[in-house]
């Protein structure tokens, strides 16, 4: 270059172009350390130091610790054994909980941020705009306001307070030290830092689970369906209890007279308030369910008792659980943890062995508010007008000022729906709703002696403590006891109460008494040999207090099909049978379907004709049959309900029923056509519709079930390169094995409570929440197969462990 | 002669600072050396970019071969690159970009006598 000749020449020019270039890789490096819409800001994420290379753990990383740790009183040792999952022995319960808080945190603490944001509305904080609408419904669902309350109990309680504070300053540990070097992957996607744990974020995942669990409502949809049909036949298409249902706890057992008066319903016209057409759309899917069995020794090969459980929750990565065994003094527990949450959720000790399903008892109820004209601070109640308590929801918003939301509180609850708040569900009538999830309640008391229970007794007094969400809590004991609880906090309600949208005038429709938990519904050592639980109707109609809820009966019926024919079952037996693929559903349908397009022919109708029933992975029949259910299904039921949520319509078992039993039934025909159509036309008709769909779909590609259903398990942040999809798996909801798109068995196991405990799990992920671990879906892999992990359990007390692959060996700081 | 020296105190600076700076003090560690080193501007460029450039790669390169490509292969299908190379290959590109222009930079406002 010319400039470059001489000194002189070569200087000024030079200088120019250096600061010229000084601003340009100032300006570039500072667009790359910044986000650029949706793209992460990729130098601090590329950088290969801190990075997100430094999340590329190696393969071969050696795992073993020697830590000195600030809170702890006593020397500890966690051992890791070859399924990477942590024995944390400690010298006491503040040092135990200290530990699980550190252990989650390491593995899962991005996880343990997201969900607890997401219970309390604070999504928005770092994701910004997008999240809004969530936040803002998350905070009208008082989701905060049922946590604090919540946690004024646990903080009360000084059992439950020392073990919430020792699990969050195990956290806090984590994020103040290692945190720093070790942030999650995610973090460094989001562009955010972790905040300090505190014991409310440990209640706010309960309550998440809570609102999950229980925290929908047909109220509104029922009030709907009322004023599309008379009462006889909205209670022919919605039976309190559908004819032939195996409860829960089983049929005959004698219950004890209720000991709180039921107050007799008001008169009709007040319990239910009419909802037009116009004033919803759509409800969320839902797909939650679980199974839960447990046999006595008479029906096993070894004569001990067996508890079988596979919660059905959404499927996810990182995983919803984490395995542990948690020793110290009094304790020795081993199962599935919650990240965020202290103790074992699901498990066995020494002595005892349970599990849990949802108990689906409603607990949430709509009641329309009559606002007082000209003050909108109050409304009408016994006559009186009766101030809103107010709550001020400040929403931080990344990029943008706070959002400010006002909810206002009744006596019948928050006050979802006051006008200002819009969603799909919305109704344009002032609508509060009252849950049982707001109450002060204190579920890890439950947990903490749960996690202790030597014995039946210790077991009952344990979860009286468990209130929302109810559960059907199943135990086994090396004893050779089997028992089921329909466990929750419940009132007394007068029947029908809180199936439609109730007035909220006056006190005729407040929640009466609580139900003393000694009286709710539970079964101990039944004759039959074998308790079940699947989500069904809880009792038969000698249980004293009326209630009503969102059960579902399919699952149930193949369970205390299969069991009432067991005899000497081993462990693979019952592993066998959490994979069960049979569609009871299809075994008793499909016949009369079959039979109404007896004169057709064509390879679908063919294979159909010589199908198990069973929904297997390859199955083609499965995929034919699934299909034309639907369309039939939805040919029975939504040409006449427009405007029905989908998951408000008839249950499937219902319209089963109806079909095999009553062939009159106006729903059959389409009101759309001139000519009126039975069943038979509607089902062929369905079929014809089906087979041309399936036929274009076999064009495109397999008629697999598998494929056709995809099952996948989904990263919390909808990143499809951190996620599986298209697992090769079996089933449907309505099967044993419940695997759906997105939800499914989200915790496997079977413990056999002999003189050694025998026990058996797995769970669709792996152990790590980092995608950049060998240890984030290791197990998946044998989940889809249906394989376990022989679950290890070691002696309380015992420390020193050959079999330990790692061991993390932490002291108290010296001071 | 100075080219290699050039590349090897960047990296060796760079090594040693980056465990407790930012991921930009490359930038500034590839403009000093190039401001003392006085290279001709296009081979003060090429330095820095040598230098960020390969301290990256092998850096990431090592991370995925210790990882088995389990971090990097799913960083690539995040961002739609075709595997766990790609993913090092765009990490070192990004970073000898920055080390080469600072490096540039440096050397033209270089004092020193070529």
């Amino acid at each position: 270059m010319a400039w470059n000749t001489t000194n002189g020449k070569r200087k000024r020019p030079n200088k120019i172009w250096g600061y010229i270039l000084v601003v340009f890789t100032t300006a570039l490096v500072y667009i790359l350390d910044h986000p650029l819409g949706a793209l992460p800001a990729l130098g601090p994420l590329l950088d290969p130091v801190h990075g997100c290379w430094a999340n590329a753990e190696p393969a071969s990383f050696d795992y073993n610790l020697n830590e000195d740790l600030p809170a702890l009183t006593g020397k500890a040792i966690v051992n890791f054994d070859d399924q990477f999952v942590p024995h944390i022995n400690a010298t006491n319960d503040h040092d135990l909980y200290y530990i699980q808080g550190y252990l989650h945190a390491w593995f899962r603490l991005w996880q343990m941020e997201m969900q607890t944001r997401a219970a309390a509305g604070r999504i928005s904080e770092i994701a910004g705009e997008k999240a809004l609408p969530f936040d803002r419904k998350q905070r009208r669902k008082g989701m905060v306001y049922a946590a604090e309350n919540s946690l004024r109990a646990a903080e009360a309680n000084p059992v439950t307070k020392a073990m919430l504070d020792a699990y969050t300053a195990g956290v806090n540990q984590f994020i103040a030290t290692r945190g720093k070097h070790q942030l999650p992957l995610e973090y460094k996607l989001m562009g955010f830092k972790p905040e300090p744990w505190t014991n409310l974020k440990c209640i706010l995942l309960l309550k998440y689970m809570a609102d999950d669990l229980s925290g929908e409502s047909d109220d509104i949809a029922h009030s709907y369906l009322r004023t599309l049909m008379s009462e006889a036949e909205f209670n022919l298409l919605y039976p309190d209890k559908i004819p032939g249902s195996s409860p829960v706890v089983p049929a005959g057992t004698p219950f004890a007279p209720a000991t709180i008066s039921v107050s007799a319903p008001p008169a009709d016209s007040s319990s239910f308030v009419p909802i037009s057409a116009t004033d919803f759309e759509s409800l969320p899917q839902h797909g939650k369910g679980s199974n839960s069995w447990a046999l006595s020794g008479s029906r096993t090969a070894s004569g001990d008792p067996i508890l079988c459980n596979d919660p059905h929750l959404g499927l996810n990565l990182p995983s919803l659980w984490f395995q542990v065994q948690l020793s110290a003094p009094g304790i020795n527990v081993c199962g599935a943890s919650l990240p965020g949450a202290p103790g074992v959720v699901i498990g066995f000790n020494d002595h005892i062995s349970w599990g849990l399903t949802n108990n689906y008892r409603d607990v949430k109820d709509f009641y329309e508010i009559k606002p007082v004209e000209g003050d909108a601070g109050k409304y009408w109640f016994n006559g009186q007008q009766v101030p809103y308590t107010t709550r001020m929801e400040r929403i931080a918003v990344k990029g943008k000022p706070d959002y400010v939301d006002t909810v206002q509180y009744t006596i019948h609850g928050v006050l979802l729906y006051d006008g200002r708040y819009h969603e799909k569900f919305s109704t344009r009538k002032l609508l509060a709703v009252k849950w049982m999830g707001y109450e002060a309640s204190n579920e890890y008391m439950a947990i903490y002696k749960l996690n202790r229970a030597g014995n039946y007794d210790e077991y009952v007094d344990a979860i009286q403590h468990f209130e929302c969400p109810a559960q059907n809590m199943i135990y086994a004991d090396r004893q050779g006891h089997i028992a089921i609880w329909g466990q929750g906090k419940f009132p007394a309600k007068w029947r029908g109460q809180g199936k439609y949208v109730m007035q909220g005038l006056d006190s005729s429709t407040l929640w009466g008494p609580v139900i003393p938990m000694a009286e709710n519904p539970h079964a101990l050592d039944p004759a039959q040999g074998y308790l079940a639980s699947a989500n069904e109707n809880t009792t038969d109609t000698a249980y004293p207090y009326p209630y009503t809820g969102d059960f579902v009966e399919l699952r149930a019926w193949r369970i205390n099909e299969l069991l009432a024919k067991t005899a000497e079952v081993t462990v693979p037996d019952m592993q066998a049978m959490q994979g069960d693929d049979y569609s009871i559903l299809a075994a008793n349908v499909l016949p009369m379907m079959l039979d109404a397009c007896k004169v057709y022919k064509g390879k679908y109708l063919d294979s159909l004709r010589a199908w198990d029933y069973q929904l297997r992975p390859y199955s083609m029949c499965g995929t034919v049959f699934q299909h034309w259910w639907k369309i039939l299904y939805s040919s029975i039921w939504m040409d006449d309900l427009p405007n029905v949520p989908g998951e408000t319509l008839p249950l499937a078992e219902r319209t089963m029923q109806l079909m095999l039993t009553d062939s009159t039934l106006r729903f059959y025909d389409d009101p759309r056509t001139a000519k009126r159509e039975t069943l038979a036309d509607i089902i062929r008709r369905s079929y014809y519709q089906t087979s041309q769909a399936l036929a274009e779909k076999e064009k495109k590609g397999s008629l697999d079930w598998y494929k056709v259903k995809n099952t996948g398990v989904r990263h919390l942040a909808k990143l499809d390169a951190f996620s599986y999809t298209g697992l090769e798996t079996g089933g449907w909801g309505n099967t044993i094995n419940a695997m759906k798109e997105d939800h499914g068995p989200s915790w496997r196991m079977v413990v056999q409570m002999g003189k050694e405990i025998e026990a058996y799990g797995i769970y669709p992920g792996g152990q790590s929440g980092n995608p950049g671990s060998k240890y984030y879906a290791n197990y998946l892999p044998m989940w889809v197969k249906g394989q376990y992990n022989k679950l290890h359990f070691y002696p309380a007390g015992k420390a020193e462990n050959s079999a330990a692959k790692y061991v993390w060996t932490l002291k108290p700081a010296s001071k | 002669m100075r080219m290699p020296v050039t590349i090897i105190a960047i990296i060796v600076i760079a090594f040693i600072v980056g465990t407790i700076t930012p991921w930009w003090s490359v930038a500034v560690v590839a403009f000093l050396v190039g401001l003392l080193a006085g290279h001709k501007p296009g081979l003060g460029f090429l330095a820095g970019f040598l230098a960020v450039g390969l301290y990256w790669l092998c850096l990431a390169l090592y991370r995925d071969a210790a990882n088995e490509h389990i971090l990097a292969g799913r960083m690539a299908a995040l961002f739609h690159l075709p595997g766990s190379y790609t993913f090092a290959g765009v990490t070192a590109i990004i970073g000898a970009l920055v080390g080469g222009l600072a490096a540039w930079a440096g050397s033209l406002l270089s004092t020193r006598k070529r």
